[in-house]
């Protein structure tokens, strides 16, 4: 075999190494395996998106054609020690820690977790602790495996968090999922898979965050699945900063029961191709799900966040608001998909979406879609593209602030509106810094 | 004549070195589609050369092509070897009074307000000497010919100026670009020509009701307008009195070529028969149609207030290719009973300064199904381009539906997008003000419903608002309650 | 001189608005300068704020000796030149506080003096608040995003006062105020006149000039001052209107 040939990424070869690689005492515990196999059959059924598919009309996935990604079978990084990822840690952060590195838990990284009653906090493949039935039960029952890397998850899924809170009880401290990616000789694509379970009126708040070490090249195939019972809430704040040279693809299937209340921000600021699926169906009436999201995509950043809201039952109310800040040959794509089935009354959707374009050469690409089969509702959407307000530049400098200042002043006070619905001022703070660094450098 | 009758004669002998075997003198060809047919079509209606090439180059590649299925219309698949596809321009039963025409027909012209002559036109009972739309429409002729417009059917512009018409047929909507494009270019029946030459303001509101031939130009219907630098010129298309047609595909394609300084308005009220209470019958109407703003400061307007057809798929497009070019989009689409709409626009930004403006209207009663479907781009070169957007929807009922899909697509940072959607039902404070101000509850809905489309209505020409807005009191008569 | 306006001529978009102004304004004067719509008044204020797009072709304008045209608006403002905007701007998701600090530090840095930290910067800013009756929880709200008009006019003078600039002109700042907030912004006007500051209000009505008595008044129609005088001449034109004078330049 020419190393040509081992340019490009063969999903299904990717499947049939991973498995074989794959050791048993690495694949996880026996309750994992029907969950494998259905992903497995559903892999070999199904071919890589193109951008004749809808879903996929404005997300190339070129780099599969340019990069042969190699399963990681291998882990965890023990050989990482805490003091080297320090710089990567939340300053001042009251959360307990579970650091994955390249997919797989990393206990010299993860302190012993101490969560509070009622709360379990474990991992996939155990080694944290038992898995309660509850959330054996509830994996892989959330997630719809609309492509094929949310099948390749399933069959290869790697590690992950399984969180579950058990019915009335409001989980304390908030719990961070850290995911850490060493880039390798060879580039790799990991699996994480996480559940987070909150019984009936239960309440968590989880933070999310990919970060690198380096400046590697891999593809992060993460899934996500949430489940709401009746009256819960859940606070989930997610930040991506890969590497500049990754891949990162994020499935995140909500499922939420009446009543439950499901808050999403997240800011997506690395990574050369970056997409976000959020799919969230309302089961239950009088559920509320609010989703807020920051994109930045500067350099040759591809930045893309498809939203699918399902309200398949009256009184629920779901508000998105999303923004892109853009430069340099940076591409946002956003894709936002109101469902309001028959019958669903009184459902409340608002849609946003504004972009802001710093360069000649970025792109946005905007698709907000409403699709309405019940008449007693209140649902809207806007999109805006434009540059920056040449009124405002013009305000602030005529009040002595140059330029340059006035520039990332403007873009800062665009993404604020979604940065501060991050409610953890660590992260907050962290994503506010990150972006602050990378306007810096771009404007 | 008799000289073209003898090209005629000869081009179907032609058609017959072809094996195609049919008389000449008849009205209607056996249903299928085959080249032999399009010769047929091209030498009844003795074409020059070039347009039958034109056809024949459509059809073999509508053969490669399959027909769309992304918009969310459903229908049974069509046969398309089951049409016919060529019938003589004299379709309509002859009736010989208002008495024989279906008393519903007749219950909506009175609503209307149509004079009575006119519905004698409209349905098909023989016009007497009072109402002469032939010499009506000589008069009409004469003014615009001393104008120097040409106003004429494609079939007589094929005749007499063979030169305009081979420039433009097909430059702004090539017979490649979709399925029923392609197939409106293979057998397009008739249509309407029109050229404004430079500077020319058109004395009057062009429409193909005052044009000879214009009743029946059949199901696959071609209309191509060229404004030439500096003129104007508005184009009233259909009307709002129900047009029943057996034809249940109705394929049309429209071309609007603008040049520098000139404008074009595009005014259409579609009420084709929507099919019974089931739905059987209904049409079809898959348009294509396109405005070419190429040059500076040209602009197109298209305005549209559709209410009939079972199943209407369009979206009248704008490529803003000249700088400070404008394109407007202003539509009301109402769906009712087992109506399907999927319909919008493309505003293409390719100049500088380029401008669009998209105000959507969907009204959805009863089991109606509505889309909005849109495209907005803004193209590298389309420095300080705007677009504005607003697409609304209203329910009335609580099983009809009404669905927004815009496109979005900007690479360039000057330009300017918004497009802001909402969905609302009518108001049940509002129905109840009104008529504890005394009005019924049909006349408090045309109320609301025509204050939510006021500003489509005020683009259209006036008389023409007027019909339009008791159209749509009419359309929606017993959609509430 | 504190500004010195020798035959201005200014475009926008091709077209000559300023067409040859003279105007004189020594340190703590105030002038209003008044005229029909269309005459050039706002022109003038950006024109010496230096907004973008109105060109300066011929003239000058100096501020102390030194030339202001050529300029970055953010070199005027540390120079001290401030102009309260006729539709002050909203700035959705900025800080009103950090705007206000982040402007007066910029400005005392490009002048050499020390920065202000956080502590200093909220003694100072309340007690400016005080000045113009403004609500301090208007500080924590984006700029003038979702301000009433009369809130944008006083968060206009609340940035002068704390700029504390040496020419300060006023577009229009009494359009679209009621009375009581007329008022109150004209007592914020008048209580930071002082020698060292220069003031030119741009107004269409006389009726501002009640609250603040200008030194001198002119008169600006078809880009050029054609009447300059004290407070007398305002009302002169009150009783008259703006049709004595223009119609008097189109005779010249």
């Amino acid at each position: 075999m020419s190393s040509s040939e081992q340019m490009a990424t063969d999903l299904q070869q990717v499947l049939q190494q991973g498995r074989h690689r794959m050791t048993p005492g690495l694949s996880g515990p026996q309750w994992l395996s029907p969950v494998r196999a259905r992903g497995a059959a559903a892999v070999a059924t199904m071919s890589l998106p193109d951008r004749k598919q809808e879903a996929w009309r404005y997300s190339s996935l070129g780099f599969l054609d340019r990069v042969s990604y190699q399963p990681l079978v291998e882990g965890p990084f023990d050989a990482i020690l805490p003091g080297d990822v320090e710089d990567l840690l939340l300053q001042d952060s009251d959360a307990v820690r579970l650091v994955f590195v390249n997919g797989y838990l990393a206990t010299a990284l993860t302190p012993a977790v101490r969560c509070c009653d009622g709360a379990t906090v474990t991992n996939l493949t155990a080694e944290m602790g038992e898995v309660p039935e509850a959330v054996r039960t509830q994996l892989d029952a959330i997630a719809e495996h609309r492509h094929v890397f949310a099948a390749l998850n399933s069959a290869l899924m790697s590690d992950g968090a399984l969180i579950h809170v058990a019915r009335g009880v409001s989980s304390a401290p908030p719990i961070e999922i850290l995911h850490i990616s060493v880039g390798l000789d060879e580039p790799g694509i990991a699996h994480p898979r996480h559940l987070i379970v909150l019984e009936e009126g239960a309440r968590a708040e989880v933070i999310e965050r990919y970060c690198a070490m380096g400046d590697g090249s891999y593809f992060n195939n993460a899934l996500i699945e949430v489940a709401l019972g009746a009256g819960s809430e859940l606070v989930h704040e997610r930040v991506q900063e890969e590497s500049p040279n990754a891949q990162h693809l994020s499935d995140l299937h909500v499922r939420l029961e009446a009543g439950s209340r499901y808050r999403l921000v997240q800011a997506t600021l690395g990574g050369a191709w970056s997409r976000t699926d959020v799919r969230v169906t309302f089961e239950g009436e009088g559920a509320q799900a609010e989703l807020d999201g920051l994109m930045l995509a500067r350099d040759q950043q591809l930045n893309d966040v498809h939203l699918s809201v399902h309200h398949k039952v009256p009184h629920c109310t779901s508000h998105e608001t999303f923004k892109g800040i853009l430069d340099g040959k940076g591409r946002v794509v956003f894709d936002g998909h109101i469902v309001v089935a028959r019958d669903a009354q009184k459902t409340d959707a608002v849609l946003a979406n504004d972009n802001l374009m710093l360069s000649r050469e970025a792109e946005v690409d905007a698709k907000p879609q409403l699709e309405i089969y019940a008449d007693d509702v209140k649902c809207s959407h806007g999109t805006t593209v434009g540059e920056l307000d040449a009124n405002m530049l013009f305000y602030l400098r005529s009040r002595g602030i140059s330029e340059v200042q006035a520039k990332q002043m403007l873009c800062q006070g665009f993404a604020e509106e979604i940065l501060q619905k991050i409610d953890h001022p660590a992260l907050r703070a962290r994503a506010s810094g990150l972006l602050a660094a990378r306007l810096m450098e771009s404007v | 004549m008799s000289s073209s009758n003898k090209q005629m004669d000869a081009l179907v002998a032609k058609g017959y070195e072809h094996g195609f075997v049919t008389d000449i003198e008849t009205d209607v060809i056996p249903p299928g589609l085959n080249e032999d047919v399009i010769r047929f079509i091209s030498a009844r209606k003795n074409e020059p050369e070039w347009v039958l090439e034109y056809r024949l180059k459509a059809y073999r590649h509508w053969l490669t092509m399959t027909p769309p299925h992304w918009s969310s219309v459903h229908y049974p698949a069509i046969d398309f070897q089951a049409i016919s596809y060529f019938a003589a321009p004299t379709k309509k039963p002859q009736l010989d009074s208002l008495d024989q025409v279906d008393p519903e027909l007749l219950r909506t012209y009175e609503k209307l307000g149509i004079p009575l002559e006119e519905q004698k036109a409209l349905s098909g009972v023989a016009v007497d000497a009072v109402f002469d739309s032939v010499s009506v429409a000589t008069t009409f002729r004469q003014n615009l010919a001393d104008a120097g417009v040409i106003f004429c059917s494609i079939s007589e512009a094929a005749q007499e100026h063979p030169d305009l018409l081979r420039e433009y047929l097909g430059s702004v909507v090539p017979h490649t670009d979709n399925f029923y494009a392609a197939l409106n270019a293979a057998v397009f029946t008739d249509g309407t020509f029109v050229y404004i030459p430079k500077g020319v303001r058109c004395p009057m509101e062009l429409s193909t009701y005052f044009r000879i031939n214009a009743q029946n130009t059949g199901q696959f219907e071609r209309t191509l307008i060229v404004a030439e630098e500096g003129s104007h010129v508005s184009y009233l298309e259909g009307c709002t009195a129900p047009q029943r047609d057996e034809n249940q595909l109705h394929a049309a394609v429209v071309e609007l070529i603008a040049m520098q300084d000139a404008q074009i308005k595009y005014s259409t009220v579609q009420n084709w028969y929507p099919g019974d209470e089931q739905g059987r019958g209904g049409i079809y109407n898959f348009v294509t149609k396109r405005g070419d703003c190429r040059g500076a400061r040209s602009k197109i307007s298209w305005t549209q207030v559709e209410t009939g057809s079972a199943i209407t798929w369009k979206y009248p497009s704008c490529l803003l290719r000249g700088d400070d070019s404008v394109g407007e989009f202003y539509s009301v689409a109402v769906t009712k009973g087992r109506q399907q709409a999927d319909t919008g626009t493309k505003m293409i930004h390719i100049g500088r300064n380029t401008t669009s403006t998209v105000v959507s209207k969907g009204i959805s009663a009863g089991g109606g199904q509505q889309a909005y479907r849109g495209l907005v781009r803004m193209s590298q070169r389309a420095e300080n381009a705007r677009n504005h957007t607003q697409c609304d929807s209203l329910l009335i009922g609580d099983r009809c539906a009404a669905h927004t899909f815009p496109y979005i697509e900007v690479k360039n940072p000057t330009a300017k997008v918004e497009h802001e959607a909402t969905t609302s039902k009518i108001g049940e404070d509002q129905l109840f003000y009104c008529r504890s101000r005394g009005l019924s509850e049909e006349n408090a809905v045309s109320l609301i419903v025509n204050g939510f489309c006021k500003e489509i209505f005020n683009e259209l020409p006036m008389e023409f608002a007027v019909e339009a807005q008791k159209l749509l009191a009419i359309s929606l008569e017993g959609a509430v309650g | 001189m504190m500004l010195s306006i020798k035959n201005l001529k200014a475009e926008v978009e091709g077209k000559e608005i300023l067409k040859g102004l003279n105007l004189e304004v020594g340190a703590g004067e105030v002038h209003a300068i008044m005229g029909p719509n269309g005459s050039g008044k706002s022109t003038l204020a950006h024109v010496l704020a230096g907004r973008e797009g109105y060109e300066v072709t011929s003239g000058e304008a100096t501020m102390d000796g030194q030339d202001l045209i050529g300029l970055e608006p953010e070199e005027r403002a540390a120079l001290g030149v401030f102009l309260a905007f006729q539709y002050p701007v909203e700035l959705p998701g900025v800080n009103n506080t950090h705007f206000l600090k982040e402007a007066l530090n910029a400005q005392r840095k490009a002048r050499g003096e020390p920065e202000l930290d956080s502590v200093a910067f909220l003694k100072l800013i309340r007690e400016k608040l005080a000045l113009v009756s403004m609500k301090p929880e208007l500080l924590k709200r984006p700029v003038n995003a979702g301000f009433s008009g009369g809130e944008k006019k006083r968060n206009e003078i609340l940035q002068m006062a704390l700029l504390e600039p040496r020419l300060a002109i006023l577009d229009e700042t009494d359009s679209g105020l009621d009375i009581d907030a007329l008022k109150t912004v004209s007592d914020g006007v008048n209580a930071l006149r002082s020698p060292e500051r220069s003031i030119i209000l741009v107004t269409h009505y006389q009726r501002l000039l009640d609250y603040i008595q200008p030194d001198f008044v002119h008169v600006l129609a078809g880009g050029r001052i054609v009447r300059s005088g004290d407070k007398t001449l305002a009302k002169e034109l009150e009783e008259k209107g703006y049709g004595w004078l223009t119609g008097q330049d189109e005779a010249a």
